[in-house]
């Protein structure tokens, strides 16, 4: 993985950050609030994945563009019909609605990824470990698991096909009946296997105490300092946001809260709030930069 | 108080043993600090001894005698002192390891005693260094190396501090360089930190010359116990199965010791247990260098065999921008030959054997069997009658619950089946469920049934890995009968001493390439570092002598001129 600023913060800013930007993204719908967004997440999804990431957002562009089309097709409310389909009307406010819709499911699609590379899961089980012990140890088992379970099909599957006994270009019960067969050879071989990894777990005294998590992440003065930033950010959204600065409706007429005068000073907190990350991954980009010239 | 385990004639039968003991009247006693290494065929008890060291895994069956732990009954001490104070580590790297990180592996047996959040941080950090693990601390444990994974397991285990480590054949799985890198940790714990050591091992060459204490155990009885040497000179004393096992230098010591008279015999002191010392009792032996230098060569210039596998210019790899694993392989194997390919780690020598049976298809060069180009073959022709891989983990062929519904998974044909068992010597274990079979007889069940589709080239993956001596033997007897059948092999191994022993030709992998194929004796007799102990401990005397044999008969042979 590349390197990331605020990937670098303890995992509990890690998920307040991801759990504030995707709920408010769900909660507002307000066009300005939903473009700034897009491009926050936009960037920092690029940020983190590199080149790759543009095959992400190549193939949101035109589920987009469907969700946008689709939804005036369903809903007919709204006082200006562009044209009829099928003898109902295809309404502006609607497909303005839609707009907004697929722009809430993009962003979203966009946040997720970004957490799944910030938030890895030993940073999952560091935040919630010691509130549930047992479960978090399951989590933690299951993420060394999976790998295991794919190689083991593999191997599995190489091995049969080497004394001719592989799926390949037979009809489909023949390959059902191959893939059976793997299944049960892979559940006897896992579950000899777990056997083993029971007794290892005995051996190092597992069951003998109350267990407690141990975790390589520290809160550090920078830790408490980002919570509070963002906390106080979030904390100025969600007043704006009661005070009705953010309201946007659509159908069936147009009423979308100004953005100007007071309501500025929410709608830049917002945009500091997602920009935190980008800023971040940018300035240590640069900063290392200056400091290699000057080495 | 010196003594750290005390056993009092401990008897033990699994339930299902009809009443036959797995360990009868065992009783000794391991001082503190001790480093004792264990050894026996495959089945004699050594598992169930170490298991019955460690309460909470020894297995339950009818059980007499009494075990001590520094003076006190071991089923008395507390919970919390079993896991902390008595270390184990099992034989699968693999399967012992619980989480998904290398550092949350660590600290696991500290969070398992509830151990402060501060004593697991300065101990884990003080075990990632002390093991080299700083490096790949924050890794996966998937990305890991077999050698890795092993050392992850001692590390977490040490991190409790145990005052005793047990390791029941902890580099059954290994290749040598990692074994012995693992090894060589063990014997720096004890050295270090005076921990009690209590380890099985097939791999004597590098625990047996370091070992304080050397117990042989045969049937559940512990048949010889002393030092090194005096268990060597018991061992041969006895003619017993077990001096197979031996390091090279005692085999080669003892081997030229019966024409002698006796009482070259009796002064053990002088048995060469290391290649060095073996170096230096052959110098003493010949002052002068020998007359004869090289047994002679039988030079069998028969007309060439046939061609079964040719190999040309062959590159292979396993995605579009990852690197080549194959790059440029050109191989000849005459038919009814043992071909064995040597070389590194993650090579790609399985990969070569992978593309042999048409798993892996090569992007450029090409790949004859017989004469005929592979991908001219149908599949069903390919895999009946002509070529089958055994894969280096038996465990991936079994699909059945006993060894007679696998073998009839292969064939219906009832003759063959039974004429298959007896050459792989498993008829009498046809009711049995293949996950109840020990590691090797694993492995012949899985040759039966890679046999059953009649191979004219039969290919092996790393056979002889966690195989202790005797099998080994027996194994080899197996490949001899076919290749006297006529069948093809060709194997890929790190074990140098086999391949030197059965091999008719070897090759070496190295960056994508087989590199210098050779027969056994010029080809391990040139190399320097990568060859069998046998000519390690020789060359500077004699020429092209790499088994414990040549050894013996050219240390026999020039003893006669002297005469």
């Amino acid at each position: 993985m590349r390197q990331d600023a605020f990937s670098n913060y303890h995992p509990a800013v890690n998920f307040l950050f991801f759990v504030g930007a995707i709920v408010s993204c769900v909660m507002i719908q307000h066009p300005a609030y939903l473009l700034a967004g897009v491009i926050a997440s936009g960037i920092y999804y690029l940020l983190l994945n590199g080149r790759s990431g543009w095959k992400t957002i190549g193939a949101l562009v035109p589920l987009f563009l469907f969700l946008t089309v689709i939804n005036p097709l369903f809903n007919t409310s709204g006082v200006t019909v562009l044209f009829r389909v099928f003898g109902r009307p295809y309404t502006l406010e609607a497909l303005l609605y839609g707009v907004c819709v697929a722009s809430i499911f993009v962003v979203m699609m966009l946040w997720m990824g970004c957490y799944n590379k910030v938030l890895t899961g030993d940073k999952f089980t560091c935040l919630f470990g010691n509130l549930i012990p047992s479960v978090s140890l399951l989590l933690v088992m299951v993420f060394r698991m999976v790998p295991n379970l794919i190689r083991k099909t593999g191997q599995i599957g190489g091995a049969r096909r080497a004394i001719g006994k592989g799926a390949g270009g037979a009809s489909l019960k023949q390959k059902l009946t191959a893939g059976v067969t793997i299944l049960g050879t892979l559940t006897a071989w896992t579950l000899e296997g777990s056997v083993m990894t029971g007794d290892s777990m005995r051996a190092r005294g597992y069951g003998t105490a109350k267990r407690r998590s141990f975790t390589v992440y520290r809160m550090t003065a920078a830790d408490w300092g980002m919570l509070t930033v963002l906390l106080g950010l979030l904390g100025t959204v969600v007043g704006f946001a009661i005070g009705g600065s953010m309201t946007a409706t659509f159908v069936p007429q147009r009423s979308i809260a100004p953005v100007s005068g007071i309501n500025l000073l929410g709608f830049a907190a917002y945009c500091i709030y997602l920009l935190i990350p980008t800023v971040l991954h940018i300035q240590e980009a640069i900063w290392w930069n200056i400091s290699r010239y000057r080495i | 108080m010196v003594e750290h385990f005390k056993i009092q004639n401990l008897s033990f039968a699994y339930p299902t043993a009809n009443g036959k003991k797995a360990l009868s009247d065992v009783s000794l006693s391991i001082r503190k600090g001790e480093y004792v290494v264990l050894c026996g065929r495959s089945g004699s008890g050594k598992t169930t001894l170490l298991r019955h060291l460690k309460p909470e895994l020894t297995p339950h069956g009818k059980r007499s005698g009494k075990i001590y732990f520094d003076g006190i009954l071991l089923e008395t001490l507390s919970a919390h002192d079993q896991a902390a104070k008595i270390g184990y580590v099992l034989q699968d790297p693999d399967d012992q390891i619980v989480t998904d990180k290398v550092w949350h592996e660590l600290a696991f047996g500290l969070e398992s005693l509830g151990c402060a959040p501060q004593t697991m941080r300065a101990r884990v950090a003080e075990m990632a260094c002390y093991f080299g693990i700083q490096d790949w601390f924050h890794r996966n444990v998937t990305d890991l190396s077999g050698g890795q994974k092993q050392l992850l397991n001692l590390a977490s285990i040490m991190a409790m501090q145990p005052e005793v480590l047990i390791l029941d054949e902890p580099t059954g799985q290994l290749d040598p360089i990692a074994a012995a890198d693992f090894l060589n940790t063990v014997r720096k714990i004890n050295l270090e930190l005076g921990t009690t050591v209590i380890i099985s091992e097939h791999r004597l060459e590098d625990v047996f010359p370091y070992a304080d204490r050397a117990l042989v155990m045969d049937g559940g009885h512990v048949i010889a116990d002393g030092s090194p040497r005096s268990v060597g000179k018991l061992l041969y004393e006895q003619n017993h199965p077990m001096r197979s096992a031996m390091p090279t230098p005692v085999r080669v010591f003892y081997g030229t010791c019966k024409t002698e008279n006796t009482e070259g015999m009796n002064s053990t002191d002088n048995c060469p247990l290391t290649v060095r010392e073996g170096r230096n009792w052959l110098s003493a032996a010949f002052p002068a260098p020998p007359t004869i230098r090289e047994l002679p060569t039988v030079d069998t210039d028969e007309a060439p065999a046939q061609t079964a596998l040719s190999l040309k210019e062959v590159w292979f790899r396993y995605e579009k921008n990852a690197p080549d694993v194959l790059r440029g392989v050109n191989a000849l194997v005459p038919t009814g030959s043992l071909f064995a390919v040597v070389g590194g780690n993650g090579a790609g020598k399985s990969t070569a054997l992978k593309a042999v049976c048409g798993i892996c298809k090569p992007y450029r060069g090409k790949i004859k069997l017989f004469g005929k180009a592979i991908s001219q073959y149908k599949s069903a022709e390919l895999f009946h009658g002509c070529v089958a891989m055994l894969p280096q983990d038996p465990k991936s062929l079994f699909v059945k619950k006993t060894v007679a519904e696998e073998l009839s998974e292969m064939t219906g044909d009832k003759e063959l089946q039974a004429q298959i068992a007896a050459l792989c010597r498993i008829t009498e274990l046809s009711d049995s469920h293949p996950y109840d079979l020990s590691g090797g007889e694993q492995q012949r069940v899985a040759l039966a049934k890679v046999l059953l589709t009649e191979p004219r080239l039969l290919l092996l993956d790393e056979p002889t890995k966690g195989m202790d001596s005797s099998f080994k033997e027996s194994f080899a007897d197996i490949l001899t009968q076919l290749k006297a059948r006529g069948v093809t092999v060709v194997m890929v191994s790190h074990d140098v001493e086999f391949c030197a022993l059965h091999a008719d030709l070897v090759g070496m992998f190295f960056d994508g390439q087989i590199l210098t194929v050779d027969t056994p004796k010029r080809f391990f007799g040139s190399n320097c570092f990568y060859t069998t102990a046998a000519n390690r401990m020789s060359r500077h005397l004699f020429q092209n002598a790499v088994t414990t044999e040549d050894v013996i008969e050219l240390y026999k042979l020039n003893e006669g001129v002297i005469r």
